[in-house]
């Protein structure tokens, strides 16, 4: 089997691959990849190099992991996954990612393409005029200073206490859309002047908002699509992919350079100055995780204003209110995130980036709507395939901490997706297909074509057949906003 | 003009890449202030409505240049602007190197500018400022 490392990899059954400890000096634990023999071997060499190098960090339990849709990161290569015992070991904003809780979420609707589709037009444009989206973009919402220290302490529920939102949306979201132990005194003045203006806005890059149907032939688990809302029948359904904007990026940048100087006093040393990390018992480590939460319970609020937004597009559209639409949250879930979480070693610290915690059905953690059926997990594909619905098991709890992919994976450079193909013509192409894009910039949306990421279907069968996650529903795109 | 960059395609693939160099530590700084300033946005659609005096010091050069890339990144977030001009002087006195510089720019309009990449943050990874023989260069990774 030929793959893009030198590196000895195991196979330990046809979904999972181990590196043994031996293959790098400095290594804690063993490194597992979670892939097809497939996807295993399209994978860049920064994943395999990147997984072992935290494999080397100091208090980390059992494994470094890697989830199907990995690729080359800062730090931790996206899809990474590692737990670190609270006592002994470190939090690292490099395991976390610049954009923290970056997530998906996605809201149903009793629409169906049939009723959407003569109005679809109008409504990418009214979704495009709520919802801003690219470079520069600042949100309707005017804060002062201590009402942004609110939405950093309060999350979603600020957003809902305030009218943007539905109490019920709460509990359809990872920790309630609010979590505990965040300090706004932990974040600097820089961070807080550039994300200040950014709440209810979409950003750049791979975020977006889809419009998509589910059709009954892709629905794979009826019990469960319907205990989450999901019926079929060509149903239109909502899905957002965000995270906290330039103020969880700011968040990160600070805290590296803080640890890059506090490692020395700690004596860490890292195989990558992006992996730059504290105990997370120091002053710095906690620190870091108080600001990190701020960022996190920001994030929750953007998708919650972004909702808030959507919701009255529709009800613009088509004259009725939201709620007469059944316009309820699915779920949302973070997939940039550490979070302190019990498993048979004790309390770790779970480190997600680009991975999706999920809990199955055994998991005291979630609320009612999941305690028979597991959490809901979504992943987002690229705009031109569509993305999936899965639920979480207890297989992933005891395997995985908990954690599985999120999303296709890029395999093309931005520059290569550009020369292959221009953002007029994709755009056209997509309309032809049925598919409505608006776009602040079409280079951006060259950047995005379908071509530069991963078969997502692959990336979601390598997570099933492993068990760490099912297969609901696929999801498939009629309009798409992006920055 | 004693500058030059190139973007790199194959080192971030989810991302932005560029290398600058030039003839001192100063035409580097230079170099690299405009692959950011491209990065973000076409700096000649962009008017000059907007202007901003920076100061910054530092004894390591390496430091100074990333310090003062991140902060165009958090002005364009802060001020919500992009810029058609960064024009700065680098100096040393004694141990420490002070950059003055003025960011000239404006307002964020999609009408009129040929938008690029929302860049979030001046990453660390790769980053290296060197000297080899006469030439400097800088490699600088973006998170996009």
């Amino acid at each position: 089997m030929k793959l893009n490392t030198d590196m000895t990899v195991n196979r330990i059954t046809d979904e999972i691959w181990e590196i043994p400890i031996s293959e790098k000096p400095g290594m804690l634990v063993p490194a597992r990849i979670y892939a097809t023999q497939e996807i295993l071997q399209a994978m860049d060499s920064g994943v395999f190099d990147q997984v072992t190098n935290v494999a080397c960090l100091p208090g980390i339990s059992r494994y470094a992991l890697c989830m199907p849709d990995g690729h080359w990161g800062y730090g931790f290569p996206i899809g990474g996954v590692a737990a670190f015992d609270v006592r002994d070991g470190v939090i690292s904003p490099g395991g976390v990612g610049y954009d923290i809780n970056c997530g998906m979420r996605l809201i149903r609707t009793d629409l169906t393409l049939e009723d959407v589709q003569p109005r679809l037009e109008r409504l990418m444009t009214e979704l495009f005029r709520k919802v801003p989206a690219g470079v520069g973009a600042s949100g309707f919402v005017r804060l002062s200073g201590e009402e942004f220290g609110r939405v950093m302490t309060d999350g979603a529920k600020w957003c809902v206490e305030r009218g943007y939102g539905w109490h019920r949306d709460l509990i359809r979201m990872e920790e309630g859309g609010c979590i505990e132990g965040a300090d706004p005194a932990s974040v600097t003045d820089h961070a807080v002047k550039r994300g200040i203006n950014q709440l209810g806005t979409l950003g750049s890059g791979n975020h977006y908002l889809e419009v998509q149907v589910v059709s009954n032939d892709r629905i794979f688990d009826p019990a469960t699509a319907a205990a989450f809302g999901i019926t079929g029948n060509e149903q239109i359904v909502v899905m957002v992919h965000c995270g906290s904007r330039g103020f969880g990026h700011q968040v990160a940048s600070d805290y590296l350079k803080v640890f890059e100087k506090s490692m020395r006093r700690y004596g860490i040393s890292v195989k990558d100055q992006q992996l730059a990390c504290a105990p997370f018992r120091s002053p710095e480590g906690q620190e870091y995780f108080s600001a990190m939460n701020c960022a996190a319970n920001t994030a929750f609020a953007n998708r919650q204003v972004i909702t808030h937004q959507i919701r009255e597009a529709f009800e613009t559209v088509f004259g009725q209110s939201a709620e007469t639409l059944g316009m309820e949250l699915v779920y949302d879930v973070a997939h940039n995130i550490a979070k302190v979480e019990r498993y048979p070693e004790g309390d770790l610290l779970v480190h997600r980036k680009g991975a999706t915690r999920a809990f199955g059905p055994g998991s005291a953690e979630l609320p009612e709507p999941f305690r028979q059926t597991g959490q809901p997990v979504i992943c987002g594909g690229s705009m031109e395939t569509g993305s999936y619905l899965l639920v979480g098991t207890d297989r992933a709890v005891s395997d995985t901490f908990g954690s599985t992919m999120h999303g296709a994976g890029r395999t093309m450079s931005r520059a290569q997706a550009k020369r292959t193909v221009r953002g007029a013509e994709l755009q056209q192409q997509m309309k032809q297909r049925g598919i409505l894009v608006k776009a602040v910039s079409m280079s951006g949306l060259a950047e995005e074509a379908g071509l530069a990421y991963k078969d997502i279907s692959e990336v979601v069968e390598s997570v099933d057949r492993a068990g760490i996650t099912k297969k609901v529903a696929e999801l498939r795109p009629i309009g798409n906003i992006k920055g | 003009m004693a500058w030059s960059f190139q973007f790199l395609e194959e080192i971030a693939l989810a991302d932005i890449a560029f290398e600058a160099e030039g003839e001192s530590v100063e035409e580097v700084f230079r170099g690299a202030t405009q692959a950011l300033l491209e990065s973000m946005a076409n700096p000649s659609t962009v008017s000059d409505g907007w202007e901003r005096a920076i100061e910054r010091s530092d004894t390591d050069q390496s430091a100074l240049l990333f310090d003062w890339l991140s902060e165009l990144v958090y002005w364009k977030d802060a001020a919500g602007v992009v810029f058609r001009e960064a024009p700065l002087t680098l100096r040393q006195e004694g141990e420490v190197w002070l950059l003055h510089a003025r960011l000239i720019g404006a307002p964020v309009d999609y009408q009129t500018q040929e938008l690029h990449a929302d860049v979030k943050g001046v990453t660390k990874h790769l980053y290296e400022l060197k000297q080899t023989g006469s030439r400097w260069s800088v490699r600088v990774v973006l998170d996009v």
